[in-house]
């Protein structure tokens, strides 16, 4: 009772946050039993919806596994995101390293504006911009290509180039977000740091390999640690509205996410959605914590728990 | 102590004023009594399909004063954008939203599965009870043929009653180049005219076909878009995997040998809607389902003109019975009073025209007897009249025939029945497999069917992989259940 008063206006810094998460996260978690029912509806409202339906088991989860395209949406999902943390960590923070040595702050700035944009345009826009280059009467890669004196490709039919356009296309739109919070922590390393370091002769790249990147080493493991969280989600957006969700390129573009929508959108089977998103969520629970053990066995401070 | 409680207060005041805040969404309990009648009318919330339009609330306003009057309800409508309907109604229905009455059909918003989940009321007492206007007015066939397991759940609307399958042209090429349209039918007489255009258009795209269509091909699905389907000539009703019937094969490969050819869009398989080249004119013919004196209506809302000939027979299959339907809410709290809205709705001229036209002087005036004349501000309320209940009733434009409604009849008498029509197949036993199957349908579907890819490559592919996702296990329930419903016939 005495740390409530104490403590009284950072606790209230932080209802508003549990409050939200009291509501759409903790509430809704009850909803998790839908999974193993079938969902009917009921005259009487939601809840009794819910109490009244059937149970099933494990019947909602099987479509999952059912057929060999299991394996696919499982490697694609897990790969594609892997490679998303590993390249997104390393471009952020070389991208935040250099904007912050850049000693015109007003390009700076400017750099960081541009690179930060593209993460506030949805995912249908950024489908469109990628299909005005990938057209293929229209695109411009094929009118330089045939400029060229290239064959035009036809790039929505091939899924050779997929992962390579898939992966360059979610850096481009994110990195610049992600580069800002290492920015921010850059710009919190106290200055005597790299003063010290001057006076004893470092050069910039001896700066930045025993400065700078310790220093955010904590940060990095944060972000890491959160991200190997969802990697068993996949961003629906990108692997739908880029590729104009285009049937030939599902060896290289079907995810978890998008197996599901397309096979529960004509049956709307609530029962079904619902177990998907939980064995999403019970996988990346177990990376969790999982990696934060291992994390932790290295280096107790930068573990998230 | 006592400071610190009092400091406190603000916070429990506001906590307590969100709580309150919340349940107040929540409940909105209304008491019964002596409701329902002019003076206390009860409201009636209404879903519709369509672009939501400006002026929907100062139209149902006038549309309330009339009802109140007549039955005793006033009406709230919802308007919910094409694209969004299915997703959003679903959301509602099983969250338990308040709703009376909506919009229910074989491509929106799934007839069938829902009344199969429990989203609608079943109507087999209220409609003859509250309802005897709509029964007198419906060809019977619509009631029978929305039948879900022996129930009705929701009202078709009267309108055409089978599909007819039609090849449209842009009038404006056909002229230019003097094309005649004689002998046109099957998907391979149209290789002389697109290759005309071809050579003479090259903006223009000879056949346009976006990722929604497939070839035309004698066979009634069971499910509409999943390769299941049976025989039109087929007595026996034998449920096939319509991608390896010869009809379907053929279909294929001409198809891409036009997409070779240059007459389909080379991004088909990816198209989402002709919206846009149907806007700038630049296609010279595709397929479409057609209607009587749908040329008019077509030519009217591109603004130039479009001329037609039939594709197929016309057939009355069950997703045309459904094609348009209101049902009432599984959870409306007045049942009846829905029931009599929708009763008078399909009867009253009065009240079917206010909601299809707006209101006279406003949005429309009378130019006849029965023919109207839009005003500028109809496109501040421009309805799908076809979604909204009968459409017999319904004023005529001044580009109707008089007889228009007419010509409904006879074409509706003229219908020959679909195989399947009033079989409704229950997917419960394998919901799995046909995730599975959607699935694979997504993959192969588009490409094969826009002639993208080389039906003898992709077609074994797309056999094999259905084939692993339990399409035959779907065939062979389908099957069951088709014996045992022609047996009871």
């Amino acid at each position: 009772m005495k740390d409530i008063g104490r403590n009284k206006m950072m606790l209230l810094m932080v209802l508003p946050a549990t409050l939200w998460f009291i509501f759409f996260s903790y509430l809704p978690m009850a909803g998790m039993v839908i999974a193993f029912k079938e969902y009917r509806y009921s005259r009487d409202g939601f809840l009794a919806s819910i109490l009244e339906s059937k149970w099933v088991g494990l019947q909602n989860f099987k479509f999952l596994f059912s057929t060999n395209d299991a394996y696919i949406i499982t490697r694609n999902t897990v790969l594609y995101n892997a490679v998303f943390i590993v390249l997104g960590l390393a471009l952020a923070v070389l991208m935040a390293i250099v904007l912050s040595e850049i000693v015109n702050k007003r390009l700076a700035k400017l750099y960081q504006t541009g690179m930060f944009l593209p993460y506030f345009l949805s995912w249908v826009i950024v489908g469109y911009f990628a299909f005005s280059f990938l057209s293929v009467d229209r695109g411009m890669v094929n009118q330089i290509f045939a400029w060229l004196g290239f064959d035009p490709v036809s790039w929505y039919t091939n899924p050779a180039y997929w992962p390579v356009i898939i992966v360059v296309v979610f850096l481009w739109k994110s990195v610049g977000y992600n580069s800002v919070v290492y920015l921010a922590a850059i710009m919190g390393i106290d200055k005597s740091l790299y003063e010290a370091a001057m006076i004893d002769g470092a050069n910039k790249w001896q700066q930045i390999r025993n400065i700078t990147i310790p220093m955010l080493t904590p940060l990095m493991t944060i972000l890491t640690l959160l991200a190997i969280g969802k990697i068993f989600y996949a961003d629906f957006g990108l692997f739908y509205q880029v590729p104009r969700d285009s049937g030939s390129l599902y060896p290289v573009t079907n995810v978890i996410d998008t197996y599901v929508y397309r096979g529960l959108k004509t049956t709307g089977e609530i029962g079904m959605s619902t177990a998907a998103g939980l064995y999403q969520s019970f996988i990346g629970f177990i990376l969790v914590i999982t990696s934060n053990a291992v994390v932790r066995r290295f280096n107790k401070d930068n573990a998230l728990f | 102590m006592n400071t610190t409680k009092k400091r406190w207060l603000p916070l429990l005041a506001a906590i307590m004023l969100v709580s309150l805040v919340l349940s107040a969404c929540g409940s909105k309990e209304s008491g019964s009594g002596a409701e329902g009648t002019a003076e206390k009318p009860v409201e009636l919330i209404w879903y519709t399909i369509g672009t939501p339009q400006k002026d929907v609330n100062a139209v149902m306003e006038e549309v309330s004063k009339y009802t109140a009057e007549k039955i005793g309800v006033t009406v709230k409508m919802t308007m919910v954008d094409w694209g969004d309907y299915a997703q959003k109604l679903q959301v509602a229905t099983a969250s338990g939203e308040p709703i009376d009455m909506m919009f229910t059909s074989s491509w929106a918003f799934d007839y069938v599965q829902n009344a199969r989940k429990g989203a609608f009321m079943e109507i087999d007492e209220l409609l003859p009870k509250y309802g005897q206007g709509i029964v007198d007015a419906l060809d019977p066939a619509f009631l029978e043929g929305s039948k879900v397991d022996g129930h009705n759940y929701g009202i078709p609307a009267n309108k055409e009653l089978p599909a007819q399958e039609v090849w449209r042209f842009n009038k404006q090429l056909l002229d230019k180049y003097k094309l005649g349209t004689e002998g046109i039918y099957s998907l391979d007489s149209l290789e002389p005219l697109l290759k005309t255009i071809k050579e003479n258009e090259p903006d223009v795209y000879p056949l346009a076909v976006d990722k929604n269509q497939a070839p035309y091909v004698p066979y009634d699905y069971v499910i509409e878009k999943l390769p299941m389907a049976v025989s039109l000539k087929d007595s026996g009703l034998k449920v096939v995997n319509v991608l390896e019937t010869p009809e379907m094969k053929a279909a294929l490969n001409t198809m891409h040998k036009y997409y070779k050819a240059g007459y389909i869009p080379t991004e088909a398989a990816s198209l989402d809607s002709l919206t846009d080249v149907q806007a700038t004119g630049k296609w010279f013919m595709d397929r479409a389902t057609s209607q009587p004196f749908a040329d008019n209506l077509w030519s009217a809302s591109y603004g130039y003109p479009v001329v037609s000939t039939p594709a197929s027979e016309a057939l009355i299959y069950n997703w045309s019975v459904m094609g348009s339907m209101q049902a009432i809410s599984a959870n409306s709290k007045y049942p009846e009073k829905a029931m009599e809205f929708l009763n008078l709705l399909n009867t009253d001229p009065v009240l079917r025209n206010m909601v299809d036209s707006g209101i006279e002087g406003t949005h429309y005036e009378m130019v006849g007897d029965n023919v109207m004349k839009n005003l500028d501000n109809s496109k501040n309320y421009d309805m799908p009249t076809f979604s909204l209940g009968n459409l017999f009733i319904t004023h005529l434009n001044e580009t109707d025939p008089a007889d228009k409604w007419e010509g409904f009849k006879t074409f509706n008498d003229a219908g020959v029945e679909a195989p399947l029509l009033g079989f409704n197949f229950d997917t419960s036993k394998v919901t799995t497999e046909i995730a599975a199957v959607q699935n694979v349908k997504e993959e192969f579907w588009a490409a094969l069917m826009t002639g993208t890819v080389d039906p003898e490559e992709y077609l074994t592919r797309a056999n094999d992989k259905f084939k692993a996702a339990g399409l035959d296990k779907i065939i062979e329930e389908a099957q069951r259940q088709i014996d045992e419903w022609k047996a009871s016939k």
